[in-house]
């Protein structure tokens, strides 16, 4: 049983390493394509050629060495990505240029193909199978335009496909020149009383439903606790009758005095650590200790020595 | 000779009396104030020496690029500086809060919740003030987080929608957090009748183990899926909180309640107060901050008591509620709750309200959260 709890969550933990590292390159996209580049980016060689952009959509760096770009679906490891090449990971909301040529020899940036129209360029994870992204070329790519990804929507982690764009090598595709959602507010809402409301409601519905749970589940506990003392109070009752319990009392009562019962509920309370028997109030709980305790601090008081 | 007097001259110009305004000397007085303040009136002294002694730090005169200044990237006042500006002080200290903090109080009558969400009036009061007086929305909505009576939650969203002025709202935080006796007392007899003062409430029941352990889960499920933007206060505070009730970790509960939140507060309140220097900190703005700061602490009373007054013409005899314990939906724990009782027994001395008002208090740290979290989401 235990190999099996074990191996449960030596499974589990796999998963969600797998499912973690799959997440960060499942984040990359094929942002931009230029095919036909005549008078546009020239690159470190002084060479003009097609280039493509990957975008790192998330909010965490992601290393993309060891994926694969290509433009052949049948053939999706045709340019490997160098994963020793240190310079291969990309910070949140960051682009990378990749010029393609076709002369992958001269480094880490420069792919063993060539992108034309028509095509559609696919990047594959370190896998060699997964398919992470692509983007399709159009036919009647102008030249010197590209095809891009631009974000859109509230998070602006979605995109829709622009044909025949300026290009933006390694610039973000979004409106840079975005407002802040501060901005934003102080058009939309000057004198600040929508965001007002919003706000006093939802922290209303917030504590609202914490105490509407909690009440449910005090309810319970209150039914729970009931039952409990009725049963308690049926066995009590079997083995002492209440005349016993009574005289018991109140012998002890004359015999030491109510300071006896004092001193033996502190003992207690503080024996258990105080609030441990509050879980039922009614019965005091003394919970077994496991083992000798030989090392506990409790086994090793002294009394401290008088003045 | 001339070199000896050269030599001289330079040691002078590096000396603080050199470089020393007025305004490094009247923040140096401040700082005095509230070391005095802390000592002899005891208010708030765990925050206010560090603070003080933070201010006096911060405005030591000198010669810039030593590389010693809170500023000045890489010194040890700027490492330690970072925990307040990366906002990663505060959720520690949530940490410790909820790990000493028991909710017993409010899980025995979950109804005083809303209390503590009538009390973030203030927050979105002065928000709303703050605008007026031509802040920013972002700015606005830092400085309305004073309202939240919560340091740690003051610094964090300062530090993410207004670095810039987040030494004057943390001190004004701080500040009115400290005078929370005399702040609160007489608006809670302005909006309340001696009748109204004399409520006897019924004792609350007894909470049983499995409810504690409970709360801080589904507490936490609840709050952070309705504001994510808040799970760095509510996850470290309802975690905290699961450290202490669950039984089995009393070891964790006991270092994040002590070693860690002690020298957090440590951090947090020195490098505060250093970074309250003169130049940056003596501004209109900052001005302006502190008489926000004032009046969200008075909106948040005032709402919180006349919640309860509301409250109470919908309730039975016998289950109303003293509105005493209105002002402690503010989270200023357990000064505020302590307000309520000392005023609830100069009424009637055998009526105890502390461990009714522990329910709005720790209701209005999980609100005010809640509404940190909902400001950042829109300002952030």
């Amino acid at each position: 049983m235990k190999y099996k709890n074990i191996l449960t969550i030596a499974a589990g933990l796999l998963f969600c390493c797998a499912t973690l590292s799959a997440q960060n390159l499942s984040d990359m996209r094929v942002t931009e394509i230029v095919a036909d580049n005549e008078t546009g980016l020239v690159d470190d060689f002084g060479v003009r050629s097609g280039w493509i952009e990957l975008f790192n959509n998330s909010y965490g760096t992601v290393s993309y060495g060891g994926c694969y770009l290509t433009n052949d679906r049948s053939d999706l490891k045709k340019y490997r990505i160098p994963s020793n090449d240190k310079s291969t990971t990309l910070k949140p909301r960051q682009s990378v240029l990749f010029f393609a040529g076709g002369s992958g020899e001269k480094g880490t940036y420069y792919t063993n193909f060539i992108v034309e129209k028509g095509q559609t360029v696919y990047m594959v994870s370190n896998d060699g199978r997964t398919i992470i992204d692509s983007l399709k070329i159009p036919e009647d790519l102008q030249p010197d335009k590209s095809v891009k990804k631009v974000p859109v929507g509230i998070k602006e982690t979605d995109f829709e496909i622009e044909n025949d764009s300026e290009p933006s090598p390694g610039s973000y595709n979004g409106d840079v020149n975005a407002k802040s959602k501060s901005q934003l507010m102080k058009e939309k809402d000057p004198h600040g009383w929508v965001l007002t409301l919003i706000s006093v409601i939802t922290v209303f519905i917030a504590l609202i439903l914490l105490a509407f749970v909690f009440t449910a589940i005090g309810n319970r506990s209150i039914r729970e606790r009931k039952t409990k003392e009725k049963k308690a109070s049926k066995k009590y009752s079997e083995n002492m009758s209440p005349e016993v319990a009574a005289a018991i009392s109140i012998a002890l009562s004359q015999e030491f005095g109510g300071e006896a019962f004092a001193a033996i509920a502190l003992a207690l309370d503080d024996y258990l650590g105080g609030g441990v028997h509050d879980a039922e109030s009614y019965v005091i709980t003394i919970k077994p200790t496991p083992g000798s305790q030989w090392n506990e601090k409790t086994q090793n008081f002294r009394q401290l020595p008088r003045k | 000779m001339d070199t000896v007097i050269e030599s001289l001259q330079q040691f002078w110009h590096f000396t603080g009396f050199a470089n020393v305004t007025w305004q490094n000397l009247i923040m140096i007085a401040i700082g005095i104030g509230f070391i005095a303040i802390a000592i002899i009136k005891g208010w708030e002294p765990l925050l206010l020496v560090p603070i003080g002694f933070g201010m006096i730090i911060g405005n030591i005169p000198m010669f810039p690029g030593l590389n010693i200044g809170i500023y000045e990237d890489g010194s040890v006042l700027n490492t330690l500086y970072q925990g307040v500006k990366q906002g990663w002080y505060p959720p520690l200290i949530f940490l410790g809060i909820g790990a000493m903090t028991d909710f017993s109080a409010l899980i025995s009558q979950p109804r005083l919740l809303l209390i503590g969400a009538a009390a973030q009036m203030g927050i979105f009061g002065a928000y709303l003030l703050a605008l007026v007086l031509g802040f920013d929305p972002n700015q606005a909505g830092a400085i309305g987080i004073i309202g939240g009576a919560d340091g740690p939650t003051a610094i964090f969203l300062s530090s993410k929608l207004a670095p810039d002025l987040m030494g004057a709202i943390a001190v004004s935080a701080y500040s009115y957090m400290a005078l929370v006796p005399v702040i609160q007392r007489p608006i809670m007899l302005l909006f309340t009748t001696k009748k109204e003062r004399l409520i006897r409430m019924p004792k609350p029941r007894v909470v049983s183990q499995k409810e504690k352990i409970f709360f801080p889960v589904i507490g936490f499920l609840l709050t952070a899926f309705i504001v994510p933007s808040g799970l760095p206060l509510l996850g470290m505070l309802f975690f905290g909180n699961l450290l202490k009730e669950s039984g089995v970790t009393r070891r964790l509960a006991e270092v994040a309640r002590g070693p860690i939140v002690d020298t957090v507060t440590t951090l947090i309140g020195l490098t505060v107060g250093a970074s309250t220097q003169a130049d940056k900190f003596l501004t209109g703005n900052s001005v302006k901050i502190f008489i926000l700061g004032l009046l969200s602490f008075v909106i948040a009373t005032a709402s919180g008591v006349l919640f309860v007054k509301l409250w109470n013409l919908f309730l039975k005899p016998g289950h109303k509620i003293n509105p005493l314990i209105g002002n402690a939906g503010v989270s200023a724990v357990p000064d505020s709750a302590r307000v309520s009782e000392i005023v609830g027994r100069e009424f009637d001395p055998d009526n105890h309200l502390l461990m009714h008002a522990m329910g709005p208090n720790v209701a209005g740290v999980i609100g005010s959260a809640v509404a940190a979290g909902i400001l950042l989401g829109f300002l952030g």
